[in-house]
C-alpha cells in the first residue's frame, strides 16, 4: 500500500471535505441529495463479519448491503412513501467520520479510507444503537466535482446491534 | 416464581384470545426455556455451510452452544461446545475448519469427532486411566440429532421422535424451499442481528399473517419493488396449517401450467425441468391446479421461510428468493435474528447472483420487507413489558366465528396436506400458539447429567 497523501495535500482536503458534506447530508435525510453524490456505476457494499481464528476469513461471503444504483434508488423512493413505517418517526443519526485517510488510485480517482461511528436514536424509550465501521471508498474527479463510486463497509461486530439498516453508513 | 396462573393463560390463548404480557415476560420465557427449547426440534444448520471435513459452525440453542461440525469421514457431529475438564469454550470462533478443538485453558485436545485425543499429563496428573478414565470420552453430543435435506436439526430430549416424523405434512411445503433439484441448496450467511423484539412475534407472523402484509409494506408496492402484497391479490392467497408448520401463499394468474407459473415467478427456463422432475405430481399441482405459490412459513417452534419474487432492475426482470431465518431468542424483550439467503445449488450462476440481490432488497438487515416489520414487533415488545398488558387478551381470532368455526370453509380443491383457507384469518398463527400451549402444558424432561472419567 503506497503511502497516503499529506493532510495539506489539496485532494486530500477536498476527499475529506466531500466525506463531512455527505455526512451531513444524511444526517439531514437528505437521501436524494445523497443519491446526487453517486456515481450511475455505485457499488456499495457492506460484508458480514464473522468471528473466525486469526488468520482464517473474517467473512461468510455474505453482505448486509450489496448495492447497484437500482438498488439504493429503490431504498431512497421507499423512504420517501408515506409508508416507511421504520423511519417514521425518523431516527436521530450523527455520522461521526474521522481518521480520514487519502491515497491516489489513478489518474482521476482517490481511495479514501475513514472510520465511522453512527449514532441511532428512536423514540423515546430504546437505548440508542451504536454502529462502527471502516469504510474504504472510491472518489472519481468529475466535471462537477468528487462522486463516489464504490464504498465498502467493514463494520465491526458480528452481530448488530440495531433493528435494522434503514439508515446508510 | 410463579406469579403467572399458567393454566388460565393456557386457556385464553387456546380460544384466540392472547394475554398480551405473553410477548415481554420473563416468567414466560423462563417455561419457554425449560418447557419448549428443552424438547424441541431446533434447526442449527445447513449440510451446504460445511462441505468439507473439518469445516465447522458453531451455533446456540439459547445460551447454549454447540459445534456443527463434519468430521474426517464426513459424519456430521453436534457437540455441545464445553470442555469436559473446567468447562470452557473449545471453540470460539464462529465458524471454520479444524482437525482438533484444544481449549485453550489446559489444552485437552478434541478431533473434530468429538473424541478426547490429548490431555496433558494424563499419567502425570491423574495416574493415567484410573484417575481418569480418558478412553471413549467425548464432548457431549446433542441429545438428539438427525437432518432433512441437508438440514440439521437438534433437540435436548433424546427421546425426540425422528425428525421426518416430527415434520410430517409440513415437508410437502418445506420442499419448495429446499429441494428444487436433486442438488438440494446451498446458503449464503447468516446475517445476524439481534432486536428488542420477544421472538414469538415474528414466528407467528411466518406462520400466516397475510393481513399485515398490504400495509405494513404498502412501501414496496409503491415503489414497485414487490407488487403481489395489494391487499386485492393477497386476499387471494391460501394460508395453509400442515403437520408442525403453517404457511402462507400467493394467488398465481388463472390459467397457467406448471412452466409458466413458475416463469411468472421469475424461475428461468435451465430450472424448471429440475423442479418438474424433483417434486411429486401433488406438489406440482399445488402450483399448476391450484394455483398457489407459497411464500412465508413458519416451522414450530422457530424457523421461518419465505420465498418472493421482486423486480430487481430497471428492465423489470423479476427474480424469486429463498431466505432461511431463525428467530433465536435472547430473553423476553430480545431476539437474535438469522438470516440466510438460500438458493439451489444447481442454478445457473447468472440466477443465484440475481436471487441474492433480490433476498438483499426485500428481507435481511437491510431489507426493504423486513425493516418494517421489525419496527412493529419492537414496539409490541415494548408494549408488552408493563403492567397493563396484564389487563388485555389480543384479539388473534381472525377468521373464527364467535362459536369457533371457521368463518369460511376450507378450501375444497388444494392439493397440499393439512388444511387451507383462502382470505385474511389467523389460523397459521393459531396453530403456532396451539403447539406453543402444548409444550408449557407440559412439565420439563428430566435431564440426566453425566459424570467424567470417574469409575462407574
Amino acid at each position: 500500500m503506497s503511502r497516503p497523501l499529506p493532510y495539506s495535500d489539496p485532494a486530500h482536503l477536498a476527499a475529506h471535505q466531500f466525506l463531512v458534506e455527505e455526512a451531513a447530508l444524511l444526517d439531514a435525510a437528505d437521501y436524494s441529495g445523497w443519491l446526487a453524490l453517486l456515481t450511475e456505476d455505485i457499488r456499495y457494499v457492506m460484508p458480514v463479519r464473522v468471528t473466525t481464528a486469526r488468520g482464517a476469513p473474517a467473512s461468510n461471503d455474505m453482505g448486509h448491503f450489496d448495492e447497484d444504483m437500482y438498488a439504493l434508488r429503490k431504498r431512497v423512493q421507499r423512504l420517501a412513501t408515506d409508508h416507511a413505517w421504520t423511519e417514521d418517526p425518523p431516527s436521530r443519526t450523527r455520522h461521526f467520520v474521522t481518521n480520514v485517510r487519502t491515497f491516489r488510485a489513478g489518474p482521476d480517482e482517490l481511495r479514501v479510507e475513514s472510520a465511522l461511528l453512527l449514532f441511532r436514536s428512536r423514540g423515546d424509550t430504546r437505548e440508542a444503537d451504536l454502529i462502527s465501521a471502516g469504510r474504504a471508498d472510491l472518489l472519481r474527479e468529475t466535471s462537477g466535482g468528487l462522486m463516489l463510486a464504490r464504498r465498502e463497509i467493514t463494520v465491526d461486530e458480528a452481530v448488530l446491534r440495531t433493528q435494522n439498516l434503514a439508515v446508510f453508513l | 416464581m410463579n406469579m403467572i396462573d399458567l393454566a388460565a393463560v393456557v386457556s385464553q390463548v387456546r380460544r384466540g384470545m392472547i394475554p398480551a404480557h405473553v410477548y415481554g415476560d420473563p416468567e414466560i420465557f423462563a417455561l419457554e426455556r425449560d418447557r419448549l427449547f428443552s424438547r424441541s426440534w431446533v434447526f442449527l444448520a445447513h449440510e451446504s455451510e460445511i462441505p468439507d471435513p473439518g469445516d465447522y459452525v458453531v451455533r446456540r440453542v439459547l445460551t447454549d452452544s454447540f459445534i456443527v461440525v463434519r468430521d474426517e469421514a464426513g459424519t456430521i457431529h453436534v457437540m455441545f461446545n464445553m470442555c469436559l475438564h473446567r468447562g470452557m469454550q473449545v471453540c470460539r470462533a464462529e465458524l471454520g475448519n479444524a482437525s482438533h478443538f484444544r481449549c485453550p485453558y489446559h489444552a485437552w485436545t478434541y478431533r473434530n469427532d468429538g473424541r478426547l485425543a490429548g490431555l496433558p499429563f494424563h499419567e502425570d496428573a491423574y495416574g493415567g486411566e484410573d484417575g481418569f478414565a480418558r478412553s471413549g470420552q467425548r464432548l457431549l453430543p446433542a441429545p438428539a440429532m438427525d437432518t432433512y435435506r441437508g438440514l440439521i436439526f437438534i433437540s435436548l430430549d433424546e427421546k425426540a421422535p425422528p425428525l421426518r416424523d416430527y415434520l410430517g405434512d409440513f415437508a410437502f411445503y418445506l420442499d419448495f424451499y429446499v429441494n428444487q433439484s436433486p442438488a438440494g441448496i446451498e446458503l449464503r450467511g447468516p446475517q445476524r442481528w439481534r432486536v428488542k423484539a420477544n421472538w414469538k412475534i415474528g414466528a407467528e407472523n411466518f406462520a400466516g399473517d397475510s393481513y399485515h402484509t398490504p400495509h405494513t409494506h404498502a412501501s414496496v408496492v409503491e415503489i414497485g419493488l414487490f407488487r403481489e402484497p395489494k391487499a386485492s391479490k393477497r386476499k387471494e392467497g391460501a394460508l395453509y396449517q400442515a403437520g408442525p408448520g403453517a404457511g402462507t401463499t400467493y394467488k398465481l394468474p388463472p390459467g397457467g401450467d406448471f412452466a409458466s407459473q413458475l416463469r411468472y415467478v421469475g424461475y428461468p427456463d435451465a430450472m424448471i425441468p429440475a423442479m418438474s422432475q424433483t417434486w411429486t405430481d401433488q406438489q406440482k399441482a399445488l402450483v399448476a391446479d391450484s394455483g398457489f405459490m407459497v411464500s412465508a412459513a413458519t416451522l414450530f417452534p422457530n424457523l421461518s421461510l419465505v420465498h418472493n419474487w421482486p423486480q430487481i432492475d430497471d428492465r423489470g426482470t423479476v427474480r424469486p428468493f429463498i431466505s432461511l431465518r431463525q428467530w433465536q431468542p435472547v430473553s423476553e424483550r430480545e431476539t437474535e435474528v438469522l438470516s440466510w439467503f438460500a438458493v439451489d445449488a444447481a442454478a445457473p450462476e447468472e440466477f443465484k447472483r440475481d436471487s441474492y440481490k433480490a433476498y438483499l432488497m426485500c428481507f435481511g438487515i437491510s431489507g426493504m420487507f423486513e425493516q418494517d416489520d421489525v419496527e412493529n414487533w419492537v414496539s409490541i415488545t415494548d408494549m408488552a413489558t408493563g403492567s397493563m398488558a396484564r389487563r388485555l387478551n389480543l384479539n388473534s381470532r381472525m377468521g373464527l366465528t364467535s362459536d369457533g368455526k371457521p368463518v369460511k370453509p376450507p378450501i375444497a380443491a388444494f392439493a397440499g396436506p393439512g388444511v387451507a383457507y383462502q382470505g385474511f384469518g389467523e389460523y397459521g398463527q393459531r396453530h403456532w400458539l396451539s403447539q406453543w400451549s402444548d409444550h408449557l402444558e407440559r412439565e420439563p424432561a428430566p435431564k440426566q447429567a453425566t459424570d467424567l472419567g470417574v469409575a462407574r
